[in-house]
């Protein structure tokens, strides 16, 4: 990546510094007046997790946990999609904890020695494309996402979800014959910034379908959205790696978060929100 | 000129510690000048620095740019065309309710456009209030590029329809007057004499409008989304170009910022010409 170099980099930590001063800003005031409220040591102090944006409903939960078996912590969570968050991480945005839903990012991560000792893979995750639930363009199968006229939305290039996409039609072009990426892509719409937008566009009823995980189909949403599976053979396995930062300013709360998502009950509350289970 | 005389009075008598203050003054002049310049020198200095004048010639460029002439040239002739007779009527009838009808024009400039995106989908949205009577006839306006222009008239509006008015206003009305008496017809009396007199606060109000419906970003990607070449206009393109190729990036702020100085500077020229004409 020719522009990953020196310049890029203050260039684009320049707008970065807005999400940090965001984050950090809050994040180190509210530690340092938790220090100040009397738990002392160990106690106390904010864990910012940086988690790709599907994980949103089920970090969102674990997070609670972690507060309360935690007593004076605070966790403070940032879900964008993993590429844009691997970005920050590189202008040095102060995080505790990065989970991907790709392994891409992490071992960039680990390349470039940001990552505290080795990632671990916590959850797997499938694609399936999602259509509204009055399914306007009749997309009963995999297949008919190919359709002529179906209004297709896509997360933008480099995204995960969307990286995944274009592999799964990479292979269905193998099945079905060259051209059905080709009729897939000339359907698309609109390229979103992250997969909760682009299944946003679905639940609001705008797009036709759109490629996003299983475990984005939440509760929430079941009464609008209907999924329909892309056969196994032509389907993708996401992993997602997680490891605690480098630069972590508090890497024990890190490691416990580790520890909790790679755990019995973060395993359990990933599963219920759709994930599968991959310790 | 009285101004000035007072001025001067208080000047004398205030004596040392203004020299003080009008110091300040400079140096907080001086600072706000810094401030919004050098921005604008970094983003020349990196297209300088790494050449990426190539880059405003990239086909993302190209078709962004182009995207954004088409759509700001519409909803320009949609607002001149609406506005014009509309900020006439607010600039010279009274009838009940014009201080909400004003009140309502001036909504779009305080509603932060990504709310303004959010109210344009549920109201053209597929299933939105206008939106789902469209879809009956088949016509869907999210994800293209009406939807484009839709979301620059509304946000852009405003800044033509004030500034018309208040140039409408500061026409005499003896003067409209003196041509009807003259046997002018009421139409005539409006294209030939109105307007001419009011024409440097309408140009330098489309001037403003146009702007704004240029760098609109917030209603855009919100409510039309983003497609290269149907709706992803240049503030879109710098956003998605901003995820990999930052020379696009860069190359696609300097033109905009180009184009913003030269509205400004056209905008402080025709103001001071209209200065000139009343005195």
């Amino acid at each position: 990546m020719p522009f990953l170099h020196a310049g890029w980099r203050v260039l684009r930590a320049a707008v970065c510094l807005v999400v940090l001063v965001g984050m950090s800003g809050c994040g180190s005031s509210a530690s340092e007046g938790d220090d100040g409220g009397g738990s002392s040591g160990g106690e106390g102090g904010t864990l910012t997790v940086l988690a790709a944006s599907s994980l949103t409903d089920a970090f969102g939960e674990l997070a609670k946990t972690f507060e309360e078996q935690n007593p004076g912590v605070e966790v403070r969570q940032s879900f964008e999609s993993s590429s844009t968050l691997l970005t920050q991480i590189q202008q040095g945005a102060p995080a505790d904890v990065f989970a991907s839903a790709s392994e891409e990012e992490m071992d960039t991560a680990v390349e470039e020695d940001l990552a505290e000792g080795e990632p671990q893979v916590f959850v797997k995750n499938r694609e399936v494309v999602m259509v509204p639930k009055d399914n306007p363009a009749g997309i009963e199968g995999f297949r008919d996402v190919a359709k002529p006229g179906v209004k297709l939305v896509l997360a933008e290039e480099g995204v995960p979800a969307a990286d995944y996409a274009l592999e799964i039609l990479g292979k269905a072009d193998e099945e079905y014959g060259a051209g059905f990426k080709k009729d897939v892509l000339s359907n698309v719409v609109s390229r979103e910034a992250d997969v909760r937008a682009s299944v946003n566009r679905v639940v609001v009823g705008d797009a036709d379908a759109t490629f996003g995980y299983a475990s984005d189909y939440t509760p929430d949403i079941r009464d609008r959205v209907e999924v329909v599976p892309i056969p196994p053979d032509l389907n993708i396995v996401a992993t997602y790696p997680v490891a605690a930062l480098k630069d972590a300013k508090e890497p024990d709360l890190a490691r416990k978060w580790v520890d909790l998502v790679t755990g019995e009950e973060g395993q359990r509350v990933l599963k219920k929100w759709g994930f599968e289970p991959a310790v | 000129m009285m101004g000035r005389g007072k001025d001067g009075r208080l000047l004398g008598r205030t004596g040392p510690g203004d020299a003080l203050a009008s110091g300040m003054a400079v140096a907080a002049l001086a600072l706000l000048a810094g401030f919004i310049s050098l921005p604008f020198i970094s983003l020349l200095l990196w297209t300088v620095s790494e050449n990426s004048w190539r880059a405003m010639a990239s086909p993302v460029a190209i078709d962004a740019l182009l995207l954004s002439i088409k759509t700001t040239s519409v909803s320009m002739a949609i607002i001149l065309t609406v506005g014009t007779p509309a900020a006439y009527v607010l600039a010279r009838a009274d009838f009940p309710g014009k201080k909400i009808v004003e009140t309502l024009v001036d909504i779009p400039a305080v509603l932060p456009p990504s709310a303004a995106g959010i109210a344009l989908l549920l109201t053209f949205g597929r299933f939105g209030l206008v939106g789902q009577h469209l879809e009956v006839f088949g016509v869907t306006v999210t994800f293209t590029t009406a939807a484009v222009v839709i979301a620059e008239v509304f946000v852009a509006g405003h800044f033509y329809v004030r500034q018309a008015a208040v140039g409408f206003s500061g026409v005499r009305r003896d003067v409209e007057e003196a041509a009807l008496v003259d046997g002018a017809s009421r139409f005539s009396a409006f294209t030939k004499v109105t307007v001419p007199l009011a024409f440097p606060a309408l140009v330098a109000g489309a001037m403003m409008a146009w702007a704004r419906a240029l760098g609109e970003f917030g209603a855009t990607i919100v409510f039309a989304g983003s497609f290269r070449g149907v709706t992803q206009t240049v503030p879109l393109a710098i956003f998605a170009e901003f995820q990999g190729n930052i020379d696009a990036a860069v190359a696609l702020s300097v033109l905009v910022l180009g184009f913003a100085f030269v509205v400004i500077l056209a905008v402080r020229y025709l103001t001071a010409k209209t200065t000139n004409h009343e005195n």
